[in-house]
């Protein structure tokens, strides 16, 4: 067996400034054959992005922003593929002729649905005393801005003109609003839309490094906070040209964060950061643990999201809370899951911050959408607590088991604990190496049952909640209990550092490169001067050069095949 | 009458508007039924030690093939054939047995998934699959013959996730292809037009015509002002657009063998796991009647993904744990190996399943079943031990009395390669090799 060694993703080495963090394929700049420019590149820390395609959630979002459609109708696009743990890095997102087939489809229905509203679509214009040209002119200048989040080239306006004429000239079809609904059926599939380009302004600061224009700042700062297409106050500073410099970027992600489209972007990363999607599929035996009701499961993810997103964008917005805070949000079903736990009444179907056993409970690291999800049907499990604590919250990188490894975890035992059980897996020398790392850590969750419920007592026996963590950075040490473990993680480097790359992963849809290392260096200085106040991280992710500039990009000449 | 159950409602098609529908062009001579092959995966191997068939090909008794038995002397068994590549390639276990299965080609170097066994200062990542696979092959050597209303159609039951471990089809290195997962959706998409009055379909088809002559003109100007690689993207885009159009008057030829089936749709909640034999069984069923309407002659059915951890409820499990779960215990404990017997045994009642369905259609002195090859496949031989040794491959149907079948062959060690290379000489598009060379050499001997 091959000796274990831990991969550390978040780590960074002051010295070095960053290591390596996912690898990095294809995403710097024209690579690198030591020109005059990738040295201005390098120094000034700037790392290009391959062009990112919307994701289905933002796609949902953004028709529901441009047409009032909240159906979600890019549920029916194929998944995205998932790389370094989001579903959002531009360079593994991939098109097939699927994904095009059902573009089409969607642009379909959406515009058909769209029209049904023209009222909304044409904001004063009246076809009937205005003429059909007229108002199909100001509806593609003026709703085709929105929907390309750039002003529209004389070009373009004409092309699209174009079509809503052939549209109302055909026999077949005829009527303004078939041209209308048209033109947004070819507005949705346009690479306009469905992409986000990024040029660049035309002046280098430097070399060949170049500001974004203030229209495509707008975007990235929307999609980036928001998940979604830019408000008219981020448009009218475009239409501005206020989005250029570092103030102004700030001042608008500070605004920004104040919004509620804020809080679908804090989910988005928490439900994938935090595998709050493994949720759905968590099953119990209910011969085991009664308390166990499928219609639980979504009481405990409204539970972790509602309290991450309170603490981020409405309370102190601190990691130390996220960790240790000992108040939550529930309603009666989900407060009386808890029991004792809460330490104050709750009646009702709505949700509400009730404060918990402090001695109990501590952030969202205990709660039960994580303790019921990292354990087995009939059983808690160590193993998989252990792994989550090091793979999501110290960015370490397990080995899986190896190839040919034949495991064999314990049976049930009525006259043993569940962490003596595992504790004699933990003796083999054949899984002692790698399990030394999880279980402990796991150990350390045993009051939290299989479905996540307090037990002082398992089996008859007394919960030995006592753990060692070992190989870390900055916590090895022994723990009697979450509450205790869940402090010490607050305070460690580790996490702190963990924390800000992997939001850095979901934020710039990309792994973290070494040509990152001044920003990540940056960005983990500002996060520490705030306290780790994550409001304060996500401000600081639009503050770096990485997201100020890129390089110019040389057009590839030929016409597409 | 096409039948089924759409959102919780029903669907029917009145079957006299089918006779009105275009047919495929250049569609198959009259008498003569096109040939056509399916990829059928499971996932995390199988019981080696039970899968094989007795001598007597009699599966009336068989502890996991029972439910085949009518089929038996339609069927190839075949022992002792290895993913010889998975062994060079980079990767864990199913990475390379997901990936070159179907490509009989390495994993591409990458970043984007972390190999089963990274660790220390140097992590191992990998890319996606480094070939086309075979079913992709085809059905761009078919498409040179005939447009068919899908190129081919990729099927799947709760994949869900896209990474290297759930995908075995690809177009080419580097690029896997997507599963159509939502039966709901893939009714609409194979048989909505159906149900609409030819002359107001001909107009949704100029007009979706003009839509994407529109946004053609958008992508290509989009397009040349990329750099290098977001062109390479953005190309591939436009391909499928033209792609997209060129099949767009395209409906499936209609003859008798177009049978009206029934359905059942899981509604909204087909990504659940207590729905996934609903999921199945209607995906099945729409698989099915797409090749007997002939809309396409390339496809595949991928049940879960490598290393599919489904919980197989409806079966009665002692241990009650997921499917990959349930592979890694050792061979001598009864428990796991008892519910891995029943897990394996439900997949060969699902793959009797649609056989059945397949054999039951007439086309001409054929059946389906006989004009097609149906491939089952596996990332793995065993999934305890993840060798990637003796995969239990499974030949239905005779491609047209290409393979000679009812039959259980042991290879004792051939490579895989040589399979896929024989598929193509089944379907009448022979390559000497396929993927890499060394492990390709000709088709297997035997088979026909």
């Amino acid at each position: 067996m091959r000796p274990l060694r831990l991969g550390r993703h978040g780590q960074l080495s002051a010295a070095l400034g960053a290591v390596l963090i996912c690898g990095c394929t294809g995403l710097i700049g024209s690579g690198g054959d030591g020109s005059a420019d990738d040295a201005v590149a390098k120094e000034l820390c700037v790392v290009d992005t391959p062009i990112r395609r919307m994701t289905r959630f933002e796609y949902n979002n953004t028709v529901r922003d441009l047409l009032g459609d909240d159906t979600n109708p890019a549920d029916v696009l194929p998944p995205e593929e998932e790389v370094a743990g989001f579903n959002n890095q531009a360079g593994a997102l991939s098109t097939s002729d699927l994904l095009i087939e059902q573009y089409a489809n969607v642009a379909e229905t959406v515009s058909a649905r769209a029209i049904t509203n023209m009222g909304a679509l044409m904001n004063g214009c009246d076809p009937a005393t205005q003429g059909n040209d007229a108002c199909a002119l100001s509806f593609i200048e003026r709703w085709g801005q929105r929907a390309y989040r750039r002003p529209l080239e004389q070009e373009e306006i004409d092309r699209l003109k174009g079509v809503f004429d052939w549209a109302v000239a055909d026999p077949d079809l005829g009527t303004f609003e078939d041209g209308i609904q048209i033109l947004i059926e070819v507005v949705l599939q346009s690479p306009n839309f469905l992409y986000r380009p990024e040029f660049g302004s035309d002046t280098p600061i430097e070399g060949d490094v170049v500001p974004f224009t203030s229209w495509e700042m707008a975007t990235k700062l929307s999609y980036m906070l928001w998940n979604t297409m830019p408000d008219d106050q981020l448009f009218e500073a475009a239409a501005n040209d206020a989005l250029l410099t570092r103030e102004q970027v700030g001042a608008q992600a500070v605004r920004m964060l104040a919004d509620d489209r804020a809080r679908d972007t804090i989910r988005n990363f928490h439900k994938q950061w935090l595998l709050l999607t493994q949720l759905e599929n968590v099953t119990k035996d209910t011969s085991i643990y009664p308390a166990f009701d499928a219609s639980l499961r979504p009481l405990w993810e409204q539970e972790i999201q509602t309290f991450i997103e309170r603490v981020i964008l409405e309370g102190d917005g601190s990691l130390e809370t996220l960790l240790t805070g000992n108040y939550s949000f529930m309603n009666e079903e989900l407060a009386s899951f808890y029991g004792d736990d809460v330490v104050e009444p709750v009646t009702g179907s709505e949700f509400r911050q009730v404060q918990l056993d402090p001695t109990r409970r501590a952030g969202f690291l205990t709660s039960a959408a994580l303790m019921a999800t990292h354990a087995n049907l009939n059983q808690s499990s160590p193993v998989f607590r252990g792994k989550f604590v090091r793979e999501q919250l110290m960015c370490n990188t397990l080995p899986l088991p190896p190839n040919d490894l034949v495991i064999e975890p314990p049976e049930l035992d009525p006259n043993k604990t569940t962490k003596e059980q595992f504790e004699e897996i933990g003796a083999d020398p054949a899984c002692a190496s790698c399990h030394s790392l999880m279980n402990p850590i796991g150990f350390i969750f045993e009051h939290y049952d299989g479905v996540g419920q307090w037990r002082d007592q398992q089996n008859g026996k007394d919960i030995d909640a006592v753990g060692e963590v070992v190989q870390t950075d900055d916590i090895d040490g022994t723990y009697d209990g979450a509450i205790e473990l869940a402090q010490a993680l607050a305070a460690s480097t580790q996490v702190q550092e963990c924390v800000s790359s992997q939001w850095f992963r979901f934020a710039y849809n990309r792994s973290v490169t070494q040509l990152d290392s001044c920003s990540i260096e940056q960005i983990n200085e500002r996060f520490a001067a705030s306290n780790f106040n994550v409001r304060e991280l996500l401000v600081e992710l639009t503050q770096t050069n990485a997201f100020l500039y890129r390089r110019a990009v040389v057009a590839e000449q030929g016409s597409a095949q | 009458m096409l039948r089924g159950t759409l959102f919780g409602g029903t669907v029917a098609i009145g079957l006299p508007m089918l006779d009105a529908m275009l047919p495929a062009r250049s569609s198959a001579q009259a008498g003569v039924a096109p040939k056509r092959i399916v990829f059928w995966f499971t996932a995390n191997g199988t019981r080696q030690d039970v899968w094989s068939p007795p001598a007597s090909m009699d599966l009336s008794g068989h502890p996991m093939h029972a439910s085949l038995a009518p089929f038996s002397q339609k069927l190839l068994f075949l022992d002792g054939v290895d993913q010889d590549v998975a062994y060079d390639s980079i990767g864990d276990g199913h990475q390379t047995g997901m990936a070159c299965l179907l490509t009989n080609a390495e994993i591409l170097p990458g970043s984007l998934f972390c190999e089963g066994s990274c660790d220390g200062p140097t992590p191992q990542y990998v890319g996606w699959g480094g070939g086309q696979s075979v079913d992709q092959y085809l059905a761009d050597e078919i498409a040179n013959d005939i447009v068919t209303k899908f190129r081919s159609l990729e099927f799947g039951v709760q994949v869900r996730s896209s990474t290297v471990w759930s995908r075995m089809s690809y177009t080419g290195p580097d690029q896997p292809v997507p599963h159509r997962e939502d039966p709901n959706q893939n009714f609409n998409d194979l048989f909505g037009d159906l149900d609409t009055d030819p002359f107001e379909l001909a107009l949704i088809r100029k007009r979706r015509r003009s839509v994407l002559d529109a946004v053609m003109v958008d992508h290509e100007a989009f397009n040349r002002s990329l750099g290098y690689e977001d062109k390479q993207t953005l190309d591939k885009h436009l391909q499928s657009i033209r792609d997209l159009e060129a099949r767009l008057d395209v409906a499936g030829s209609i003859g008798e063998a177009c049978q009206e089936p029934t359905l059942t749709l899981p509604g909204s909640s087909f990504q659940q796991n207590d729905q996934y034999p609903v999921t199945g069984r209607a995906q099945m069923d729409m698989l099915v009647m797409a090749l007997a309407c002939d809309m396409t002659r390339v496809a595949s059915i991928q049940w879960s993904r490598s290393v599919s951890n489904v919980q197989h409820n409806w079966v009665p499990l002692r241990l009650g744990e997921g499917h990959h779960d349930l592979s890694h215990y050792d061979d001598g404990n009864a428990d796991s190996q008892a519910d891995l017997l029943e897990i394996n045994k439900w997949y060969s009642e699902q793959f009797a399943y649609m056989l059945g369905l397949m054999d039951g259609i007439q086309e001409g002195e054929n059946t389906l079943l006989d004009n097609s090859v149906v491939v089952w496949v596996n990332e793995l031989g065993k999934g305890n031990s993840h060798t990637r040794r003796d995969i239990p491959f499974m030949l239905a149907g005779s491609a047209q009395g290409y393979f000679n079948t009812g039959r259980h062959i042991d290879f004792g060690g051939e490579p895989h390669g040589k399979l896929l290379v024989s598929l193509t000489h089944a379907m009448d598009k022979p390559v000497s090799t396929f993927g890499l060379p060394q492990y390709s050499q000709g088709p297997l001997s035997g088979l026909t």
